[in-house]
């Protein structure tokens, strides 16, 4: 136990939270909208990394510059991937959606191990640090923290002050009346999943800013959205930031007090005791 | 002039056919009615014409197209709007954007302050709580918004399932006042009604369904004397 590092890995894990509430946000807005959960999900996140990472190592894209390329690939992306795979099965029951995604899953895995191997790969990236005492918090960490922020401020934005946004919520809420309403449902559930799948990738290409990563590294990542989605709130995106927060602030705070290898276990053992005693997340789903 | 024409349609769910060649017009800028016990078809008619279940053979004619095979929403934009039975609102939403919602149709667009007053003026109870989650109002007042919200898209036809349902006997006198102050501002509407006595009192033109089939069709108030009408469906 190491008491001194109580407050640097306490910031340092509250950061990190954002980026996967971030990640987390993308994996309930999909399931809030049309009750669809991805399990496309961690590749997803893993595209995001190479996208960002590649724009930079074959044109000199700067990764920051390299997102907003990457939140364009990854709406397009996501529209492309509804359509392919999740619509045909929209209306099927629980476990074929599952399966569908799952096989998207599969040959993202199946084709990025090929073309990428799993050799690690690391974006070359320093921004400098910020040192007082025993903290240390670096640039690249202080920049994915307010792109989280602000990426999120533009997502609540966008649902609740524009017409597109608020047939989102129309359609999530009640999908037949919003069709008979006049509201494209088909289009809202393919820009839904293009913005769900643009968020995952966008938190990964934050991801690939402060650690090095392979094609299957966004397992973990995904595994740690579907803990986030249950403390915040299935289907509620507002609950996945402070959910992410929260996961980022009990992480840093386990490795204080045991090794690393306890944090998944400390994680899961939340994440049971939240659906045994409050299913419906800390904040309620609506 | 015909708003609508919905000519032998057949259809049903799954493989059970409820619908046996169906025949109706909708008279611009009057009320019709449709009425009909229990399990005769009304419902599957609107859910047919709207396009929620695909017509098995027949046509719906509207705004001088065939509209047939369009999406419901197509058929929502160009004008033909149903209020569902069971309101249907968005209960997440505020009454505001319910409202909004309601005008998502592009020719609903350039006048949505003007029918936003004018919803105001009919249900005065909804400017008062514009703000309000949909889901946290009385149930008449979410009748009130789910027709509200059904106006917003300044429909040619209007198509109201069982909109007195579950209403108490007051609201349900306040109803069919509004829906008599619509029909004299010139709406073209289709009343399905399990209230069979107001709704041949309010309307201009009424049908019969029975068994899947139109039965009686006339003006409302020969229908209304009737005697198989009386003893069938008003209990005199």
């Amino acid at each position: 136990m190491n008491i001194d590092a109580l407050v640097p890995s306490s910031i340092d894990g509250l950061m990190l939270g954002f980026v996967y509430g971030l990640a987390a946000m993308g994996l309930t807005l999909i399931f809030g909208v049309m009750r669809v959960i991805n399990l496309a999900h961690g590749p997803v996140i893993a595209l995001g990394m190479f996208a960002v990472y590649l724009i930079g190592t074959q044109f000199g894209v700067n990764p920051y510059l390299g997102l907003i390329a990457v939140l364009v690939l990854g709406l397009v992306l996501g529209i492309v991937m509804y359509f392919v795979a999740v619509h045909r099965v929209i209306n099927a029951p629980e476990l074929t959606t599952l399966l569908a995604t799952f096989s998207v899953n599969l040959m993202i895995i199946g084709l990025g191990t090929v073309v990428f191997t799993t050799t690690p790969r690391a974006i070359d990236m320093d921004l400098g640090a910020f040192r007082t005492g025993a903290i240390t918090i670096l640039g690249t960490k202080v920049v994915a923290v307010l792109i989280a922020i602000a990426v999120t401020v533009g997502l609540y934005l966008f649902l609740y002050r524009t017409r597109v946004g608020k047939s989102i919520r129309a359609v999530a809420n009640n999908r037949a009346a919003a069709e008979l309403m006049g509201i494209n449902t088909t289009g809202v559930l393919a820009l839904s999943f293009g913005i769900g799948i643009m968020l995952a990738m966008t938190s990964g290409g934050l991801i690939a800013t402060l650690f090095s990563f392979t094609i299957l590294a966004g397992g973990v990542y995904e595994l740690k959205s579907f803990v986030i989605v249950v403390l915040g709130g299935l289907g509620n995106p507002t609950g996945a930031l402070v959910g992410g927060i929260v996961l980022g602030l009990l992480e840093g705070l386990t490795t204080i007090f045991m090794p690393v290898g306890w944090v998944p276990i400390i994680e899961y053992g939340v994440f049971v005791l939240i659906l045994l005693i409050r299913p419906t997340g800390l904040f309620g789903a609506r | 002039m015909i708003a609508m024409d919905v000519k032998e349609i057949e259809s049903g769910y799954g493989e059970v056919q409820i619908l046996w060649g169906v025949s109706l017009q909708l008279q611009e800028g009057h009320l019709t009615t449709l009425v009909g016990s229990n399990g005769s078809g009304k419902t599957t008619l609107l859910r047919t014409v709207m396009g929620l279940i695909p017509a098995w053979k027949g046509t719906v004619n509207f705004d001088g197209q065939d509209v047939t095979r369009l999406s419901p929403h197509t058929r929502a934009q160009m004008g033909l709007v149903m209020i569902p039975e069971g309101r249907q609102l968005f209960t997440d939403l505020t009454v505001m954007e319910n409202l909004e919602m309601g005008a998502t149709p592009g020719r609903a667009r350039a006048g949505f302050q003007r029918n936003v007053e004018w919803i105001f003026d009919l249900f005065p109870r909804l400017e008062e709580r514009v703000r309000q989650v949909a889901g946290t109002l009385s149930g008449g007042e979410q009748q009130m918004l789910a027709i509200a919200r059904g106006l917003m898209s300044n429909p040619q036809i209007l198509m109201l399932d069982e909109p007195s349902l579950g209403l108490s006997p007051l609201l349900v006198l306040n109803l069919f006042e509004v829906i008599r102050r619509l029909k004299e501002q010139g709406h073209t509407m289709l009343l399905v009604e399990q209230n069979v006595q107001m709704a041949l009192a309010v309307s201009d033109y009424a049908y019969v369904l029975s068994n899947g089939r139109i039965e009686i069709e006339g003006e409302a108030k020969r229908v209304r004397e009737m005697e198989s009408v009386r003893k069938a469906y008003l209990g005199l």
